[in-house]
């Protein structure tokens, strides 16, 4: 979208608000206001880097080992004539990691094709499935390999968490895959998955946003991609500039979430101390 | 193109905004379909996905065992358990239960049903006896077969009582207790996703052992954090006095001297010094087990759990909080497209 048409857009929906909010905002719970604005902040903030992103401005993304790994982790399994494995977590299309899980398998799909290499793709879903067998048909194609894709690269074995785990940890004790990618939602099975990993000798890199989870990865894993970094994948990966300039918005985002929580303890400490009448923490909590 | 390109994304956008933006609305039919109606149209299309999904496990082991792939055993074991679920679920009830209304000779109808629920004649007669006039005994236990449970009733009838045979309606056989599909899941499955679940005690003390090996600093103090944490939340912890952990505390402290000055003088200055120091104190203050609070180890487990730990865990929450909020924005706004293959 160009600019004037941006602009246009973004004024339109801003003047029709206004005039709903000016005639009494039916229907809008005013209790949940303050997280209302919170997502026009954060989304206007993200919309503005991904413009200033595609308009050219340069972004520095720093290096995040765990991503750099990925390649060296394929080119190892090239090397060594051994496939990938790439569990996309145990959760449906329903959670964003899967999501985000699927949309790295697109770009690591696109290196094992690069380098013929065989992928190998266990998932507890069928959508998932569906979903990241399109991916792969895409990323082979993309790199001008369709031939080396099939279907049953990506194939699903079952539902149920530790029936999954029992399934996935069956494939590595006897393909014994030489890059073991764990990229999704995890529970109980992560170090299930990880240490049986380890004990092959596979290169595992892992990706999640399970904040309980990530300790087992680290654990485990030889490189853990820790939950922003996670969904910085993409961008890192595909080094497209609408999606970099997300990640800085993301980091406009962190510096007004750290300014807020300074601002809010100092004027949190004046109303404890009587000075002023405003309580913000019962202002800022969402009924 | 359009079908597989701009119908999505608009898809993803408009159910996107919807329930992003539905949940500041008050109003019952915007509110329905955020709550109830997306989810159920979810499930209905998770629930078709899992006739490929179960398609695709079949097609893949069938393969393995007809091409005698490495392995292949456990293929033929995944299809025969596929198949044995499959039965168990659609085809065979696997439930009938006998339910005794009369009796002639209590004691007689006692001894097939003492047989039948495991209990000794006397207990049987009692329970028969016990049952009020017009009433009915229903043996809790199904059987697997109308066969088995025809046999029952046969036997219970040539005993002098009246007993007819109740099958299990289609649907509700899953969940009742003793049936076919309900044996198979509380008998084989249960115990099979337990063993499973159960490996986590090895692979957790497996990972311990690598994460806790003494290589930089941070490896260091996480092996420190966690001998504090587990000693601290064990009863043996508060046997720990608070004073044992403050000579410690002096050690290392002259480890540490001796490794930043490497000087004899003032390591022996910091230990002696140290050592000295907790013991008149430890006179002083008539050596308490908990005090100083800080050095005894449930409280400075609590310490580190709740305060350290918990500052890092809000961090990356708060970061994973931008992502995930981040990483849906572009979906909605259709920036990010790779998920349908672009």
């Amino acid at each position: 979208m160009k600019d004037k048409q941006f602009w246009s857009v973004a004024g339109t929906i801003f003047v029709l608000f206004m005039i709903y909010w000016f005639l009494g905002h039916p229907h809008f719970v005013v209790e949940r206001a303050v997280m209302f604005w919170a997502i026009l902040v954060v989304g206007g903030v993200l919309i503005y880097s991904t413009r200033m992103a595609q308009r050219g401005e340069k972004i520095f993304l720093r290096s995040i080992p765990g991503l750099k790994a990925v390649e060296e982790a394929v080119g190892r399994s090239t090397e060594m004539g051994k496939p990938v494995l790439y569990v996309p977590g145990i959760m449906d299309m329903d959670q964003v990691e899967t999501v985000a899980g699927v949309v790295v398998l697109g770009h690591v799909a696109k290196m094992t094709a690069r380098y013929e290499t065989s992928l190998n793709v266990p998932v507890s879903r069928a959508i998932v499935m569906k979903a990241a067998r399109e991916s792969c048909r895409e990323s082979y194609l993309i790199e001008g390999r369709p031939d080396l894709f099939h279907d049953d690269m990506v194939h699903y074995l079952t539902d149920d968490q530790f029936a999954y785990a029992a399934g996935v940890n069956g494939i590595m004790l006897r393909e014994e895959p030489a890059a073991c990618l764990y990229m999704g939602k995890f529970y109980a099975e992560s170090l299930l998955l990880a240490e049986t990993g380890n004990s092959i000798g596979a290169i595992q890199i892992a990706g999640t946003a399970s904040p309980s989870q990530i300790p087992f990865f680290v654990t485990a894993c030889d490189y853990t991609l820790i939950g922003e970094e996670f969904f910085a994948a993409s961008a890192y990966l595909s080094q497209e500039p609408e999606l970099i300039g997300g990640v800085k918005g993301q980091d406009y985002l962190k510096m007004i979430a750290i300014t807020m929580m300074v601002l809010g303890a100092v004027i949190n400490l004046f109303h404890d101390l009587g000075w002023i009448s405003w309580d913000i923490l019962g202002y800022l909590t969402v009924q | 193109m359009f079908f597989k390109r701009q119908l999505p994304i608009a898809i993803a956008a408009t159910i996107g905004f919807l329930t992003l933006f539905g949940w500041f609305v008050d109003e019952p039919v915007i509110k329905s379909f955020v709550d109830d109606d997306a989810t159920q149209w979810f499930d209905i299309l998770a629930s078709f996905a899992m006739f490929l999904g179960a398609l695709n496990l079949l097609k893949m082991q069938a393969l393995k065992v007809v091409k005698q792939q490495k392995g292949w055993p456990y293929a033929a074991l995944a299809i025969a358990g596929f198949m044995f679920s499959f039965t168990a679920g659609f085809i065979l009830l696997g439930s009938y239960n006998v339910e005794i209304s009369q009796y002639d000779d209590p004691a007689k109808v006692a001894t097939v049903l003492a047989a039948e629920i495991n209990l000794d004649q006397k207990s049987a007669e009692n329970i028969l006896i016990a049952m009020p006039e017009g009433d009915t005994y229903l043996i809790e236990t199904p059987y697997f077969t109308k066969k088995g449970a025809d046999k029952v009733v046969a036997e219970i009838n040539a005993a002098g009582g009246m007993a007819n045979m109740r099958a299990t309606e289609w649907g509700s056989h899953i969940s009742t207790r003793g049936s076919l599909f309900n044996w198979m899941f509380r008998f084989i499955f249960t115990p099979l996703s337990a063993t499973m679940f159960a490996l986590l005690a090895f692979f957790v003390a497996s990972a311990s052992f690598r994460a806790f090996k003494i290589r930089n600093f941070e490896a260091t103090l996480l092996l420190i954090s966690g001998i504090i944490i587990m000693l601290g939340r064990v009863p043996i912890g508060g046997h720990i006095s608070a004073w044992f952990i403050l000579y410690i505390v002096v050690l290392a402290l002259g480890a540490g001297v001796n490794s930043y000055w490497k000087d004899r003088t003032y390591t022996l200055v910091a230990v002696v010094g140290g050592l000295l120091m907790v013991t008149i104190a430890g006179f002083i203050m008539g050596w308490p087990v908990d005090q100083p609070a800080i050095f005894y180890l449930p409280v400075l487990q609590d310490w580190i759990y709740n305060n350290p730990n918990v500052a890092g865990a809000r961090a990356i929450m708060i970061g994973i909080g931008l992502g995930i909020f981040a990483t849906s924005i572009r979906y909605i706004l259709g920036i990010e497209k790779s998920y349908i293959g672009e």
